[in-house]
């Protein structure tokens, strides 16, 4: 249980970084918030 | 399409691009190396045979049966029990890949934490593998981490109490295998686990108990046998033998009131004679260099020398390290010599086997320049 509530959490916090992204102006902050995406992402299908 | 969508979705692409290809790499180390049992190898079980909790998680792992023609007692070889210690892994696989049991019944686990092999340790710049040129060719071998993946068993609390004893250790000791023993069948993964080995012992009947392990070269407990009280006998009878083989091994007790190690709760809450024996690992150590798949076989590092010179070991340690099959036929010898003590003091249930290397054929007249992993190689298949 307390799992799929910590996979919830990554993937509201996901959807924020995506939404920033394409809200972003700078290109060097759309790279950021890509990169933050990463790590979500792999933790989100629980790779690592 | 204004630009700063464009620019947004080619960060998006590159981000999902570079987590493909990591993610990718990421599954793949969590599939188990390819082991070649040899002939030796009558029966393969799983741990989850004994607690089937485990079936269908990273905790389950394979054990090798080794059954002789002739009855006799039962031994236990655990290797893996911290996948960043490889001389016990690869000890474990060449007893699995080359030993022949006449008399009793051995099993063998690689893998005891195998959870412990699908991640590295963070910030240790370990190796993902480490390749040993073998009969059947080329084969690489996984380099894990000390514990337990925390995908598998999380969150580490702040403090681990150790549930039979009420012991206090650090939060991320709760996925140490050696620190939960003797486990609990309603508990966290690594205590299951533990409990299966457990649950093995007293199913099988298992009379004498090996755990194979490495230690920084600056820690105090290196190159040495633990024993529990009971097992206190056959190990100081196999330790003569093993220094007259050239093998300087110390022999300590096993402290009464360090708890979850199997050389203490194994002896304490089962039948079985626990064992549990370290050799020298320069890749895990604190003080060491440049840290690659050659460091993990060779043990060369000039950091360690330096370390040596200022008197900071416990071992000795010079430009020759300490090769991957010094440290295997240690254990090898180990396990030979004290199986033997064990054979000599019950004689009712011998354990006999043969077919490994004994520590002066796999390392003392090795050619130097084999040493590193191709002396070993010629032993697995």
């Amino acid at each position: 249980m307390i799992t799929l509530i910590y996979r919830g959490i990554i993937a509201i916090v996901m959807s924020f970084t995506v939404w920033n992204l394409y809200t972003e102006k700078k290109i060097a902050l759309q790279a950021n918030a890509a990169i933050v995406l990463i790590p979500l992402l792999l933790r989100l299908l629980m790779i690592k | 399409m204004n630009k700063q969508i464009i620019t947004a979705s080619v960060c998006l692409l590159a981000a999902l691009s570079v987590a493909g290809i990591t993610g990718k790499n990421f599954m793949e180390v969590k599939k188990p190396d390819e082991l070649r049992p040899g002939p030796g190898v009558t029966q393969t079980k799983m741990l989850s045979d004994y607690f089937p909790d485990i079936a269908g998680t990273n905790a389950d792992s394979t054990v090798y049966v080794m059954e002789g023609e002739q009855p006799g007692g039962k031994m236990l070889v655990l290797g893996g029990t911290h996948a960043n210690e490889p001389s016990g892994y690869l000890a474990a696989i060449t007893f699995v890949e080359s030993g022949k049991v006449e008399q009793g019944t051995v099993f063998v686990i690689p893998r005891t934490c195998n959870s412990g092999f699908t991640h590295n340790d963070p910030q240790e710049g370990s190796p993902q593998y480490y390749t040993i040129q073998t009969k059947g060719g080329p084969r690489q071998f996984r380099y894990g981490s000390r514990a337990a993946n925390p995908l598998d068993q999380w969150p580490d609390p702040d403090v681990y109490v150790h549930a039979a004893s009420g012991q206090r250790l650090s939060g991320s000791e709760t996925r140490n295998i050696n620190r939960t023993y003797p486990g609990r069948p309603d508990g966290t993964l690594t205590e299951k686990a533990s409990y299966a080995v457990r649950q093995l012992i007293d199913t099988e009947g298992v009379n004498l108990t090996f755990d194979l392990h490495e230690a920084s070269p600056e820690y105090p407990v290196i190159n040495a046998t633990v024993a529990h009280e009971t097992a206190m006998s056959i190990a100081s009878n196999g330790m003569f033998e093993l220094q007259m083989a050239g093998i300087a091994m110390s022999l300590e007790p096993s402290p009464t009131n360090l708890h979850g190690l199997t050389h203490r709760e194994l002896g304490d809450y089962t039948d079985t004679l626990p064992l549990l024996m370290e050799t020298a690992n320069a890749s895990q150590g604190r003080l060491r260099g440049k840290t690659n798949a050659d460091l993990v076989l060779t043990g060369k590092d000039k950091c360690y020398v330096k370390a040596q010179k200022l008197g900071f070991l416990y071992v000795p340690y010079d430009e020759t390290g300490h090769p991957i099959e010094e440290r295997v036929g240690r254990h090898l010898q180990g396990i030979y010599e004290y199986s033997k003590a064990y054979s000599a003091q019950y004689p009712e249930s011998p354990i006999v086997y043969n077919g490994l290397p004994s520590y002066q054929e796999l390392f003392l007249d090795a050619d130097p320049s084999e040493l590193g992993g191709t002396q070993l190689g010629k032993y697995l298949n």
